[in-house]
């Protein structure tokens, strides 16, 4: 992982500045950095999002291919997970030194995405048992400054919303088998729903307290941190304690009443400016990855 | 005499007014804690408060640490250090292998310029020596012999004899008679073990 | 692994039979039993059977038992490191691998790691080591090696509380024992330490509140070393569900205090006095 050494002092400045509320960067413990999204910045991707939150750069590009269902699921489609910790993100990354972190994240992708509602697998399938989507979500992180879990959620959700699978016609064979002819119109496309798509907000335990959206500095001071998606309905799809230290149960409490809270508040702008980015059709001016 | 009472990693032994921490313990919110599964002992030692600690019937785990007297073999040697693997804690033995180095000027406390390493040890050694650091990332432990009590207690001859230290600079076969220089270690009493 | 070449090693994709069984009932009944006996909504936890100091070999090791979920676990160390880095001069490392045998579960695993059990991996190391005194062991490196033998649910949990007890068996110094227990969230009631049946069963089942959750629990210190959930459960429900699982863990105290206390008995009679 990406680390910054800070001296005992630097931590101490950290640590008070989090007990009155008010973070290095003048945040208040509950507020993000700024963010910014922009969708559709890959060409070759049937959806792909970059996210930067403060100095984190996640970029993740969707790519639908036709598969064979699963065995336990013939009437769903899957998805597949892989974040790349790559060497320009951070030179520690170098060789397998981000192998690591990217299982991890990948572990943690794929629990989060464990359950029926977060993404509607049914409406992946073609033909039950035979042919269904599959998504192949490729994470790249393109800069490191804290926070990549919130940072690779958000972006893929914006990447989910941002995927268009081609219409597929099904028709009988001349010889009993199935066909499979897809829509030649580019446009005649059909969207995932992404209303149970969950969000990461990450909890960094910073003396008694808590913040979102740690930076490294805040990340050096902590011990433990909670990882909770929270889906915009409030539920919550995975939850896991990072990091080599222990939280008491009543923090820890709190710190889940605040994820709520704080997971719930980012739904609504996320989708807001999705959607108002969508509206721009095709006169948005393109960002990329100067911006 | 009532049977010792036992104790896990965690159970809450005594107040820090009743007792002063010794090994296997750690003190929280001014108690003391047991870090080991155990028998629970205390000491009196003169003071006002006697001594908690929890031991084991094994002696627990010990690292080399700084000040510790450690029985090395030399496994090789070069003009500037000897390397050796350290087999024993005081009278504790490793069950890994922990490596260590004895540089030329930490061999003898005078003349240290004058030290060649090829006098002093030879490969396969046991060695006596003290813990002066746990070096940092390039280095091993470091290891001093400078004193007179620190130095080689055992060697062997080319012959293959085992040898016998006629002065502090040099060993005798008992075989050939030829004289071979080490540094030689006094042995004190209290170290003589196993 | 290394592979032999020369055997024969069958098809190249095989299935496991259990695919081409008819299914049972998959959903879990719902009434107030279990099929083992015990009670939903109930902390009642399997009987456990623990033992230390089983493979000679190692520095400490400790054999688990609850139900028909059998694990082993093995400690090795204090040892040099073979990884240096800065922060190694201070404090020690931990190492944790938790591994499935291959026929562990219903259907054959792999003998080679899979990410599955990389990530139970490093939740057995994340709870492990807000527990051991890393700073008294410098430059070296503790091994915490899991095998499950026989896994009927609930493994992590178990694994968790074995490693524990194998580091005490092993003599490294602990602030606390870790104790690890989960349940099994379905609808409105919950199952606490979970067969596997139980664990998989219904989960893909609709309906609000599907899901697991696993706790590792320091009972002295009282806190929260690890934490893992799966599944779509409400903040509420969740909160509940931690409630519920640090109950567990007192529950399984005092037995796991007895057995330790049993193998420092066993190894050797106390010290004397002087």
């Amino acid at each position: 992982m990406a680390t910054v050494q800070l001296s005992e002092a630097e931590k101490v400045y950290v640590l008070h500045g989090i007990r009155d509320d008010l973070r290095v960067d003048g945040r208040s413990c509950e507020d993000y950095r700024h963010m910014e999204i922009e969708t559709d910045v890959v060409s070759n991707t049937d959806g792909s999002a970059k996210v930067t939150l403060g100095h984190t750069a996640v970029l993740v590009g969707i790519k639908a291919e036709m598969g064979k269902p699963r065995p336990a699921q013939p009437a769903e489609g899957y998805l597949e997970f892989f974040v790349d910790c790559s060497a320009n993100a951070t030179p520690e990354f170098e060789g397998r030194g981000g192998e690591e972190l990217g299982t991890e994240l990948t572990n943690t992708l794929y629990r989060v995405f464990n359950n029926k509602r977060s993404v509607d697998l049914a409406s992946l399938c073609i033909s039950p048992g035979e042919h269904c989507w599959l998504l192949y979500v490729d994470v790249l992180l393109l800069q490191c400054d804290g926070n990549l879990y919130d940072g690779i959620s958000i972006a893929i959700k914006a990447a989910l919303f941002n995927t268009k699978l081609p219409k597929v016609l099904i028709s009988e064979g001349e010889e009993g088998g199935t066909e499979i002819e897809l829509s030649d119109d580019p446009y005649d496309s059909v969207r995932l729903s992404v209303d149970n798509v969950p969000c990461i907000v990450t909890l960094c335990k910073v003396g008694p307290r808590h913040v979102v959206d740690a930076t490294l500095q805040e990340k050096a001071c902590s011990v433990a941190s909670l990882i909770m998606a929270v889906t915009p309905a409030g539920t919550c799809t995975c939850m896991r304690k990072v990091g080599g230290g222990s939280l008491d149960p009543e923090s820890f409490f709190e710190m889940t009443e605040a994820g709520r809270r704080v997971g719930r508040a980012l739904h609504g702008p996320l989708m807001a400016l999705l959607s108002q980015e969508e509206a721009l059709g095709q006169k948005r001016q393109k960002v990329g990855f100067l911006g | 005499m009532s049977p010792m009472k036992l104790c896990v990693p965690g159970d809450k032994l005594c107040s820090t007014d009743d007792c002063i921490p010794g090994t296997g313990v750690y003190m929280r919110h001014g108690y003391i804690y047991s870090s080991l599964a155990g028998y629970v002992l205390k000491k009196n030692e003169g003071e006002e408060l006697p001594v908690i600690s929890v031991v084991r019937e094994t002696e627990t785990q010990l690292l080399p640490d700084v000040g510790a007297i450690v029985t090395c073999k030399v496994t090789s040697i070069n003009p500037r250090f000897a390397k050796v693997h350290i087999l024993y804690v005081g009278s504790t033995p490793l069950k890994d292998r922990f490596r260590g180095t004895i540089r030329k000027e930490d061999v003898r406390a005078t003349e240290k310029d004058k030290v060649e390493t090829y006098k002093s040890f030879r490969p396969g050694d046991i060695v006596l020596a003290k813990v002066i650091s746990l070096g940092d990332v390039q280095s091993n432990y470091l290891l001093t012999t400078a004193e007179n009590e620190l130095g080689v207690v055992v060697a062997h001859s080319e012959a293959g004899a085992q040898m016998v230290p006629i002065n502090w600079c040099e060993m005798q076969c008992p075989r050939t008679h030829t004289k071979e220089f080490r540094k030689v270690a006094r042995v004190q009493p209290e170290y003589l073990h196993a | 692994m290394p592979t032999d070449t020369k055997r024969i090693r069958g098809p190249e994709v095989s299935q496991s039979l259990s695919r081409f069984i008819c299914k049972p009932e998959t959903t879990l009944p719902s009434d107030g039993t279990r099929a083992d006996g015990r009670n939903r909504d109930q902390v009642d936890v399997r009987p456990v059977f623990v033992r230390c100091g089983l493979v000679s070999q190692a520095k400490g090791s400790a054999y688990i038992e609850a139900g028909n979920t059998k694990l082993i676990c093995c400690v090795y160390g204090p040892k040099e490191t073979e990884r240096k880095d800065e922060t190694d001069m201070k404090c020690g490392r931990l190492f944790a691998d938790m591994r499935f045998a291959p026929f562990s579960c219903p259907e054959r695993g792999s003998w080679i790691q899979g990410s599955q059990e990389k990530d139970l991996s490093l939740m057995v190391l994340e709870s492990l080591q807000p527990a051991v005194c890393l700073h008294k062991y410098p430059r070296s490196q503790i091994d915490v090696n899991v095998m499950v033998l026989e896994n009927n649910g609930s493994a992590l949990a178990h694994a968790i509380t074995c490693a524990s007890l194998a580091l005490a068996d092993a003599g490294i110094e602990m602030y606390d024992l870790v104790l690890g227990c989960s349940i099994r969230q379905d609808g409105a009631s919950y199952l606490i330490d979970p067969t596997f049946l139980e664990e998989s069963g219904s989960y893909w089942a609709s309906g609000e509140n599907q899901g697991s959750l696993t706790v590792s629990f320091l009972p002295s210190l009282n806190q929260i070393s690890g934490l893992q959930s799966d599944g779509e459960m409400g903040e509420g429900t969740l909160t509940a569900g931690v409630r519920t699982c640090i109950e567990g863990c007192y529950k399984l105290y005092p037995v796991i205090q007895q057995a330790l206390v049993k193998a420092v008995r066993g190894a050797a009679p106390p010290p004397s006095e002087s």
